[in-house]
């Protein structure tokens, strides 16, 4: 089941949170949704990420790939070149930049999809609630059994209304 | 230090910038349909181009790049606007360019769009485009990569997608909002396009980080497009074409030009969108001061170009000096240092006058003389060839110039549709943080 807790104050939803991992919730079971970007503190709902990583990867792919191709094409048709390399990589240097630049573009933009989760929804079940400007609210998934022990740690830390929403 | 339109009221800066995306006035009917008007005659204009050919242009041996080169390298400087000036604030953390980046961002992505056609136009039989692309055909032959108007064709490939992924991203929060308030047919489209965005801090981070990772490449590939398009000249052997220094002037030129049309466009949004507001008249001074900077630094380069050609005395090249500052060329010339340095150092530089109209004007400047300035570099080289036979003449014809306005129309008519479709402003990030009002 989802609990949903609003909070005013984003020190009252961290310390929410907080106390929420003391009791054994994982960060993948917490989100925050807010109508702007929120910053917690370091190691209250770190969200580690890979993206830089994919980015490079994205980049170096295409980069290697348009300049096999680029390679490729003009060993498959030579034009004569009067004793110059059929193969520069010089003057086709600027293809290769593009190219590894629009990797980088690529891959960064596919992986925010898929890291912010809008390419692969993770439970369309999970309640969405609705923010007020303003304010913020924290939906923690967990048992049953677990609920009442959530609920306290929520009203705790100065959550201003909490409710129980859907199945787990 | 908050800027004043983050200390109002949540609920009057949605109503303040959402508002303009739903009224549409009978002046900006009459606006879109003028606009309209002078895009369909460039279309018509095409049209004859088409049908008859290339000789109904002014385009004749040896100058083969008229106008249509100078729209394109115009257009492409242009876009700079926007990624580049959007990026490097939002990398340094400038807090008064929440209200600038995203009609910045929209700049570069229209700019790109009508100066991607340039190359098509010129072609003449447009329809053979996509030789261009490396595709297996039937000729068994592949388009030359190491031909600089393929890099520019890459380069501004990249620039496009880069662009639009640019613009798109911190559109999709505020799309987000507009899903739940509006007309059934907006709301499907905001609802489709914003891709069933929540709030989550996920979606946040993910944000954030590809905004920065997206900031960083667009910087890189940004610079590398005006330099591609320098390249375009300099990798020939004209006349005043072959200097190493084209690739960083055609960038300081790019971005004069680009924050030329910006401050030029905001003053527009301003004045309409009744946004006085959140484009306050600091906005303007703190653009109006970059923009001098570009000026002087566009003087430099030009200076310094002029100069050594000057000095070096080469005859080939004087011949194309002496085209552009003593003989034919030379109204252009000096209408181009006028507008592109007397004015805006005059109005920019004298702070009682570097006001909103002030930054306004010196804009209005800029940019023709900027347009100039792509005339002056394309135009006298190619009249001046190294072969003194072959000089000419290059004198544009109604079709030349009915397609150069319409790319003006269609710019405006446009921005004029992105306004009425999206908030011109982010709105999210003007939201006060829980807890931070004070």
């Amino acid at each position: 089941m989802y609990l949903i807790g609003e909070f005013r104050e984003k020190a009252a939803a961290a310390a929410a949170i907080r106390s929420l991992r003391a009791g054994g919730a994982a960060p993948a079971d917490l989100d925050v949704f807010s109508e702007e970007p929120v910053e917690f503190p370091r190691g209250v709902l770190d969200r580690p990420s890979r993206m830089s990583l994919v980015s490079v990867s994205g980049a170096i792919l295409f980069g290697t790939l348009a300049t096999a191709f680029v390679w490729w094409t003009q060993h498959d048709y030579k034009v004569v070149t009067g004793g110059m390399p059929i193969f520069s990589f010089w003057a086709t240097g600027v293809i290769t930049y593009e190219m590894t630049m629009l990797g980088a573009i690529v891959a960064t933009f596919g992986w925010f999809l898929w890291e912010s989760g809008l390419l692969r929804k993770r439970d369309r079940s999970a309640p969405v609630p609705q923010v007020d400007p303003g304010s913020l609210c924290l939906r923690v998934r967990c048992r049953g059994d677990e609920a009442a022990q959530a609920i306290d740690a929520m009203r705790g830390a100065g959550a201003v209304d909490v409710q129980r929403r859907g199945e787990a | 230090m908050a800027t004043a339109p983050e200390r109002l009221p949540y609920y009057q800066i949605r109503e303040d910038l959402f508002r303009p995306l739903s009224r549409v006035s009978l002046r900006y009917m009459l606006a879109t349909s003028i606009a309209f008007i002078v895009g369909a005659a460039g279309l018509v204009a095409w049209s004859v181009q088409l049908r008859r050919g290339m000789g109904v242009t002014g385009l004749h041996r040896p100058v083969f790049w008229g106008f249509y080169i100078v729209d394109f390298v115009f257009w492409i400087g242009i876009s700079h606007a926007g990624t580049l000036i959007s990026a490097i604030l939002r990398l340094t953390d400038a807090a008064w360019r929440k209200p600038v980046t995203r009609a910045a961002e929209a700049i570069t992505v229209f700019a790109l769009m009508i100066g991607g056609m340039f190359p098509i136009i010129h072609l003449g039989r447009a329809w053979r485009f996509y030789w261009l692309l490396p595709y297996p055909n039937s000729r068994l032959i592949w388009p030359n990569f190491r031909s600089p108007l393929l890099w520019d064709l890459t380069a501004i490939a990249t620039y496009v997608t880069g662009s639009v992924i640019y613009l798109y991203l911190p559109l999709i929060p505020d799309m987000a909002q507009l899903a739940q308030h509006n007309t059934p047919w907006r709301r499907r489209l905001y609802r489709a396009l914003s891709l069933g965005w929540t709030g989550s801090d996920r979606e946040w981070h993910a944000l954030e980080r590809a905004m920065k990772l997206m900031a960083c490449i667009i910087l890189a590939v940004a610079v590398s497009v005006h330099t591609v398009v320098a390249w375009d000249f300099a990798m020939s052997i004209a006349p005043m074409w072959h200097s190493t220094i084209f690739g960083p002037y055609f960038v300081t030129g790019a971005i004069f030009s680009g924050i030329a049309a910006l401050v030029l466009a905001l003053a527009i949004i301003r004045k309409v969108l009744h946004l006085e507001v959140y484009l306050t008249k600091h906005h303007f001074n703190r653009l109006a001061k970059l923009l001098l900077l570009m000026s002087l630094l566009w003087c430099y380069f030009t200076l310094a170009e002029n100069l050594t050609v000057w000095y070096g005395n080469e005859p080939k090249e004087m011949a194309v000096f002496g085209a552009r500052t003593r003989a034919h060329y030379a109204p252009y010339f000096w209408t181009m240092m006028f507008l592109n340095f007397v004015v805006p150092f005059v109005l920019l530089g004298i702070r009682r006058l570097r006001t909103v109209a002030g930054a306004t004007v010196a804009s209005v400047s800029v940019l023709i003389g900027m347009w100039l300035e792509r005339f002056v570099i394309v135009v006298p080289t190619l009249t001046n060839p190294r072969l003194p036979s072959a000089s000419s003449f290059y004198t544009p014809t109604w079709i030349e110039v009915a397609i150069t306005a319409a790319t003006f129309a269609a710019m405006a008519m446009l921005y004029m549709i992105f306004v009425k479709l999206f908030p011109i402003v982010a709105v999210w990030e003007f939201k006060p943080h829980p807890q931070e009002d004070d």
